[in-house]
């Protein structure tokens, strides 16, 4: 526990705050951080949710039609990541055999009450978008196949055949329908997760009506990204052709909502350090001290600037379809990681701050802990294994109907 | 089966519609019975929280027991302090009236390093208004005695000017009963 | 007398009794349960005992008076013998501020204070302008942001004006954690739920003082009920001086108040 040496270099670079940092006191309590890993993961997971999403309901409500390709996968996508928002949750809690509290008694002035009914009602509406969807391909597929899975197809299609126009139409209608509600019900599953760390006013870099909408834009970032790249990634394995104008209508859509989600992060920290409100020493000694490597150089050096660059030669310049992809897959690749940081720096750096506003206090992830390097990796891998198999049930792709 | 496929989506609304109804149904069944009783909280917390057991008494809750240090300690400059502090909390030594524990009594050094838990000028910030303090090994050199005392030795610890008023007055530098 | 939260008619036939047998002593001693047994500890709180408890009438307010702490530590070592708290966890703490004369403030906190300070600052090299300890607890604020924020109310403001944890119901999510501005809460890592100072509720209700008032040698922490004028809180609130709370931007309006405090005090 030897605070004493966190950031001596911090303080002496920091003149003006130093009368308040200068002992580098932490409140004996503030030493442990009590949102560890888990709670990174858990909006990174929503926020794959809900930039999958995104470009699914461009599809089927927005009609951008060069997205059909992925359609279909971006739902399933969203589908198995959001299997898996409660599983970091439920890693978190102290006594996790009492989630059930949280749908008992929800406290009506906590953000976090609603968490349970949120999700409950996400679920619902994207898991009935996917039966609608797959509705005509699962009854083709009935037809073709056999065993438990015949079987699984008649009760997934309610046992019905009617592929009649009538019965297409009002598939039609209603998936338009469950879309439409379905954006403002994953904007306020993601949003309300910004919430949760915007209402806390006892901690000054999270304190800001600017978090949720951070959160929702860096999340169709995050999302819409993981969708380019996995499409390549699963084309380029599976040796399938891609669909260059469907990757470069995702590429511009993901270029509009970086652009709004770099410019709202960097609105917060250059309004934290223009307004210089009381605690504004903490916020400026955290990004210059103990998150100087991972915010400025992670996330925006190599996170967003660079990104943007690519981006921004992506969009503006004719670029052969093979160096494209390339690109493509590098941006959202990029852009995955930096999206983890920025969840990194505001989960786990806004709570190196201690609340005596006069130290910091240090975070060492552990390999074996029920929070730790290891958890993170097995929680990050169950979305994919529930995705291969839901590839087995659903076909991923718009032209394989699996017929 | 030849119900028609508008006819089995209505069937699963009303199944979710049911299933609604009835998770509230059961949500209200589990809801602990004093919960909101005086706001969104279980209001039998608070008996519970009442309940939970006392394990520090008060220095007459000693001095039941202990009427000669009882004496000394009322009459001394340390009446204010807890005789659980120094020696341990009411519940590790009595229960149930009667003696469960042999509480630890400090001797020689330890005795030191209690005293100057309070009584040590180095620590700047102790009013002079409120402590007397000293300076180790100032204090003894400057009463003359071995570096090696310890404060017990010139100090009764339950009121340390005791000896001292006592040789005083025998000596006559001070009036009895002053 | 072995009476364990005895029946309403059962306590006033021993009150009763108590009187008979002419021992004064019964209206002033009554038997506490303490672990499985009792034992006889007289009324420290005027008020409390001998009555049913109206919790909807009631007022408390603690007082720490930072000009009379020395910094020994009694307080902090009796609430960990009190409530068993575990290592590296504190309901309460002492903190040690240095000020020198450039204005900056030095401030430390080894283990919570438990050991008392024994030694000064050797780290700080210019002339020092003052010195003074600084004992941390729960504020128990009016608008408290760990009740608002706890999902499952598990945290909750007793109608007495205590804020209080349900430790069956609390889920141990820490979110009261974050919102606490004065970090006085932490998770107990036996239980897994959270925790934190109660300023004693189970020795209030039986008409006693919190163990580190109890213990507070100089009188720096004081605490009372306003609902009686003879009590020490309540002449302070009355009289003159001037009393601050931490933390006032919040917002979470505290009962405790500082007497003393320089505006470094966070």
């Amino acid at each position: 526990m030897n605070t004493a040496t966190v950031s001596a270099a911090m303080v002496s670079d920091s003149i003006g705050s130093a009368t308040m940092l200068i002992s580098n006191y932490v409140f004996p309590n503030d030493l442990h951080v009590h949102w560890s890993m888990m709670i990174v993961l858990y909006p990174y997971i929503t926020g794959l949710v809900d930039g999958a999403f995104i470009i699914a309901a461009l599809y089927y409500l927005f009609d951008v039609k060069s997205l059909a390709p992925v359609a279909r996968f971006s739902l399933l996508f969203a589908l198995a990541f959001l299997c898996c928002a409660t599983i970091p949750l439920l890693l978190h809690l102290g006594r996790p055999e009492r989630n059930f509290n949280m749908l008992l008694t929800p406290s009506p002035s906590s953000a976090m009450a609603g968490f349970g009914y949120i999700y409950a009602v996400s679920m619902g509406v994207l898991v009935f978008i996917i039966f609608f969807v797959y509705r005509p391909v699962l009854v083709a597929l009935r037809k073709s196949s056999r065993g438990w899975l015949k079987v699984l197809y008649r009760v997934i299609t309610l046992d019905s055949i009617d592929l009649s126009d009538d019965a297409l139409k009002l598939d039609a209608k209603i998936i338009r329908f469950l879309v439409a509600i379905g954006i403002p019900i994953a904007a306020v599953l993601h949003g309300y997760v910004g919430f949760i760390f915007g209402g806390v006013k006892a901690n000054p870099t999270w304190s800001s009506p600017l978090m949720p909408v951070i959160f929702l834009f860096s999340a169709c970032v995050s999302g819409i990204s993981a969708i380019v790249f996995a499409y390549i990634v699963i084309a380029k394995v599976k040796s399938r052709p891609i669909d260059h104008e469907c990757i470069v209508t995702m590429i511009n859509t993901l270029t509009g909502f970086f652009i709004l989600a770099f410019s709202f992060e960097m609105l917060e920290v250059f309004s934290h350090s223009y307004l210089k409100t009381g605690y504004h020493h903490m916020v400026e000694g955290l990004l210059n001290g103990p998150l100087a490597k991972s915010f400025w150089f992670w996330q925006v050096k190599i996170g967003s600037v660079l990104p943007l660059l690519l981006l921004g030669i992506m969009v503006l310049f004719k670029i052969r379809s093979s160096l494209y992809t390339f690109l493509a897959a590098g941006v959202s690749g990029i852009l995955l990681i930096q999206v983890f940081i920025m969840r990194w720096n505001v989960v786990i750096g806004g709570q190196l701050m201690s609340k005596s506003a006069r130290g910091y206090t240090q975070f060492h992830p552990q390999w074996f802990d029920k929070e730790g390097i290891i958890a993170v990796i097995i929680v990050m891998a169950i979305p994919f294994v529930i995705l291969f198999f839901l590839g087995k049930i659903f076909p991923f792709w718009d032209k394989d109907n699996g017929v | 089966m030849g119900l028609s496929y508008k006819v089995r989506l209505i069937l699963v609304c009303i199944g979710i519609f049911v299933m609604v109804v009835l998770g509230f149904f059961f949500k209200t069944l589990l809801i602990p019975d004093s919960f909101g009783v005086y706001g969104p909280f279980r209001a039998d917390a608070i008996d519970e929280i009442v309940e939970i057991p006392i394990r520090h008494g008060t220095n007459d809750s000693c001095f039941k027991c202990h009427p000669y240090e009882a004496k000394i300690h009322k009459a001394g400059l340390h009446k204010t302090i807890s005789c659980e502090f120094c020696h341990g909390t009411y519940a590790d030594h009595v229960a149930d009236g009667k003696k469960t524990g042999v509480l630890p009594v400090k001797t020689g050094e330890q005795i030191t390093t209690l005293c100057l838990r309070c009584h040590n000028t180095e620590i700047k910030a102790r009013s002079e208004k409120v402590i007397k303090t000293v300076a180790m090994p100032d204090h003894l050199r400057d009463q003359h005695v071995k570096l090696s005392h310890n404060c017990s030795q010139c100090h009764n610890v339950h009121a340390p000017l005791k000896y001292i008023n006592r040789a005083k007055q025998i000596t006559g530098l001070m009036e009895k009963g002053q | 007398m072995k009476i364990k939260d005895p029946s309403p008619d059962m306590k006033k036939r021993s009150f009763l009794k108590n009187v008979l047998n002419g021992t004064v002593a019964g209206c002033l001693y009554l038997v506490y349960p303490m672990g499985a047994d009792s034992f006889e500890i007289p009324e420290q709180i005027p008020g409390i005992r001998n009555k049913p408890y109206d919790i909807y009438d009631q007022e408390f307010a603690f007082v720490v008076d930072i000009t009379r702490c020395i910094g020994c530590g009694s307080c902090c070592v009796a609430d960990k013998r009190e409530f068993n708290v575990p290592d590296g966890n504190y309901r309460t703490w002492v903190e040690r501020y240095v000020k020198g004369f450039s204005d900056r403030i030095y401030v430390d906190c080894p283990n919570g204070g438990l050991d008392g300070y024994q030694s000064p600052r050797t780290d700080i090299k210019e002339k020092i302008r003052d010195t003074f300890f600084v004992p941390k607890l729960c504020n128990m604020c009016r608008e408290a942001p760990c009740v608002q924020v706890c999902p499952v109310g598990a945290t909750f403001t007793s109608p007495d004006g205590f804020v209080l944890v349900d430790d069956k119901r609390c889920v141990g999510c820490a979110y009261c954690i974050q919102a606490c501005p004065y970090s006085a809460r932490f998770i107990n890592p036996e239980t897994r739920v959270v925790e934190k100072c109660t300023w004693c509720y189970n020795r209030v209700r039986k008409g006693l003082l919190p163990a580190c008032v109890q213990v507070c040698p100089t009188g720096a922490r004081k605490f009372g009920s306003l609902k009686d004028e003879n009590s020490e809180v309540y002449k302070i609130l009355k009289g003159p001086g001037v009393l601050t709370v931490l933390k006032k931007e919040m917002g979470t309006w505290p009962a405790l108040y500082y007497k003393g405090a320089r505006r470094e005090v966070v």
